[in-house]
């Protein structure tokens, strides 16, 4: 039952459209035959983050070029594809519905079945593709729109030991970008002014670290460097590069903190129940190497091994979507052409919801 | 003699969700299914059904009409993503009709087709003699202008405006039949055809940051 199986996963639901194409074994090991990302940071520049309606549009014009590139560049047609695989949410959900309408099209047209994935399972299950690592493990997502901690326990089996209770690290590190005048996206901006600076000039909060369990808040934090930043407006009239450099480092160095202690209280919660195993991360701010070096500490600390996939499969991509409707299709079957896409999807339905408890639920 | 081409247009614009399948001039089925949300879970079932009606399948589709809008965003954008990942597949162009375009389709020129923009707007377009490009406007602003002998305006709002210009009414629905579509996107099968792109005519709503970056000082 367990044969090679070809996927292509589109995937579009925040500011990278993106296609690629995976062959593998469920349960055993991936190929990436291709996996094309086109983003839209040029697009999103000037207004200092993701505009939904803006990335929306682009998704909309550009995931059939995205499929036609992936299938080119893996030297296949869609009848050498046995499924297809597209993320169903959560996101934005202009950019997921477009990207779900085009792979029902794609598949209705070509006779072939499809699985809608949950865009988070697609970085949660990207360590085995990359690496073949053996449920379970422990999972940290942090990117711009996301934070959790997740035990992975099987292709369709996450059970989240925390998260953020508001913003997304990703999103902290482009708001300070933007109100300190850097570029978008702002994560590389931040790390990269924060290498001149002195950590600590400024004694920014280190939130929730008070409670014991493995949540997280970055709102406050990006408040504070307002505070400080307007404290140097008003006296000076402006920042000096210096200033700046301090800011964002002492910024960067209370994430990498709060991240860091948070992480050593997930390993524990995770031995509790499976002993140690791996940390594997996920998301833009993997990328981040003041934080990343505080991650692979912490975790040796607790003794896990660390794993962080390579960056270009860390951030949004089609392939983690193949792979991810690879694993899971044998478990849960395809979906029908009735599948619609969901802007809120927690992996974790059992968990209490974090964010958008409203009446719509849980947001991730 | 070659088969009749067998065509699907299909328009999820507004509130609702439309398909049509010709053969060659002949209708073989058409569908409108009035609906405020959940385009995006019943087009693909409805357009099956509508193939089947047809007693057709995909394979045996010649070409697509998608209707481009202009009308509720994420609505376009659901035709348009389904028409381009269905052309993908098989092998088969999709061809963008406007709503607008769809609207006048069939009545006698020169008509001014208006569709509903919200926010007391509309978008309108010309067509026939003195033919111009698709706009957003409002009421007062064409009431306001010049046009052509023999007006006849079809859409939102139509009979009022139509009164102001001395024009003729023809229907207040701004819902393009999916007949129509069809009948357009078949004229125009075996020219050659960009990929369909939204016809949005609003820009995106997007707000350039309010506050100014602080001065860097050197």
């Amino acid at each position: 039952m367990d044969r090679t199986l070809t996927l292509l996963g589109l995937e579009s639901s925040c500011d990278d459209t993106a296609a690629a194409v995976v062959r593998g074994r469920p349960g055993g090991a991936g190929e990436i035959l291709s996996s094309v990302v086109s983003g839209q940071a040029e697009l999103h520049a000037d207004f200092g983050g993701v505009v939904p309606e803006i990335a929306a549009r682009a998704h909309a014009e550009r995931l059939d070029l995205c499929v036609e590139r992936a299938l080119e560049e893996a030297g296949l047609s869609l009848a050498d594809v046995d499924a297809i695989a597209v993320t169903a949410g959560p996101g934005l959900i202009g950019g997921v519905v477009s990207g779900v309408m085009c792979a029902k099209g794609l598949a209705a047209g070509a006779g072939l079945p499809l699985i809608g994935v949950n865009h988070l399972s697609g970085h949660a299950l990207t360590p085995r593709l990359t690496d073949g690592l053996a449920y379970p493990y422990l999972m940290l997502l942090v990117s711009g729109g996301h934070c959790q901690f997740l035990a992975v326990e099987g292709p369709d089996s996450f059970r989240r030991l925390g998260g953020t209770i508001d913003d997304a690290p990703g999103e902290a590190f482009d708001k300070v970008a933007k109100m300190l005048a850097l570029g978008y996206p702002g994560g590389p901006a931040v790390e990269r002014e924060a290498a001149a600076g002195d950590a600590a000039r400024f004694a920014f909060p280190r939130p929730l670290l008070d409670r014991p369990d493995c949540d997280f808040s970055f709102s406050g934090l990006k408040t504070a460097v307002r505070r400080a930043r307007d404290r140097i407006v008003a006296e000076k009239g402006g920042l000096t590069v210096q200033d700046r450099a301090d800011l964002c480092a002492g910024f960067q160095q209370a994430v990498a903190e709060v991240v860091a202690e948070k992480t050593r209280r997930a390993c524990r919660l995770f031995a509790q129940a499976h002993g140690p195993r791996t940390l594997a991360v996920a998301g833009g701010v993997a990328a981040n190497a003041v934080l990343r070096a505080a991650l692979t500490g912490a975790a040796e600390g607790e003794g896990f091994g660390f794993l962080a996939p390579p960056l270009r499969l860390c951030t949004d991509n089609g392939a983690m979507i193949a792979w991810a409707g690879l694993e899971q299709l044998g478990l849960r079957g395809p979906d029908d052409m009735a599948l619609g896409a969901r802007p809120r999807w927690p992996l974790d339905a059992a968990a209490a919801a974090m964010l958008g408890s409203g009446r719509k639920g849980a947001k991730a | 003699m070659p088969p009749e081409p067998l065509l699907l247009a299909f328009d999820t614009s507004a509130a609702h969700c439309a398909a049509a399948l010709l053969c060659g001039e002949r209708l073989l089925a058409a569908r409108t299914e009035p609906m405020a949300r959940g385009q995006a879970e019943r087009l693909l079932p409805l357009l099956e059904e509508v193939l089947a009606e047809g007693g057709a399948g995909w394979p045996d589709l010649a070409g697509l009409g998608v209707c481009i809008g202009p009308g509720n965003f994420t609505g376009v954008r659901i035709s348009v993503a389904t028409a381009r990942g269905l052309s993908l597949s098989l092998g088969r162009p999709a061809i963008g009709v406007s709503r607008l375009e769809a609207l006048a389709f069939g009545l006698p020129g020169p008509v001014l087709a208006l569709v509903d923009a919200r926010q007391e707007r509309l978008y309108a377009q010309l067509f026939g003699a003195g033919e111009s490009a698709p706009r957003m406007t409002d009421a007062d602003t064409l009431a306001a202008e010049a046009w052509p002998e023999g007006l006849t305006v079809t859409g939102a709002g139509a009979a009022a405006l139509a009164a102001r210009l001395g024009a003729r009414a023809a229907g207040e629905s701004d819902a393009p039949a999916p007949e129509a579509l069809a009948r357009l996107a078949l004229a125009r099968l075996g020219q050659p055809a960009p990929r369909p792109a939204p016809l949005y005519l609003r820009p995106a709503d997007a707000a350039l940051p309010s506050e100014k970056p602080p001065a860097i000082l050197p």
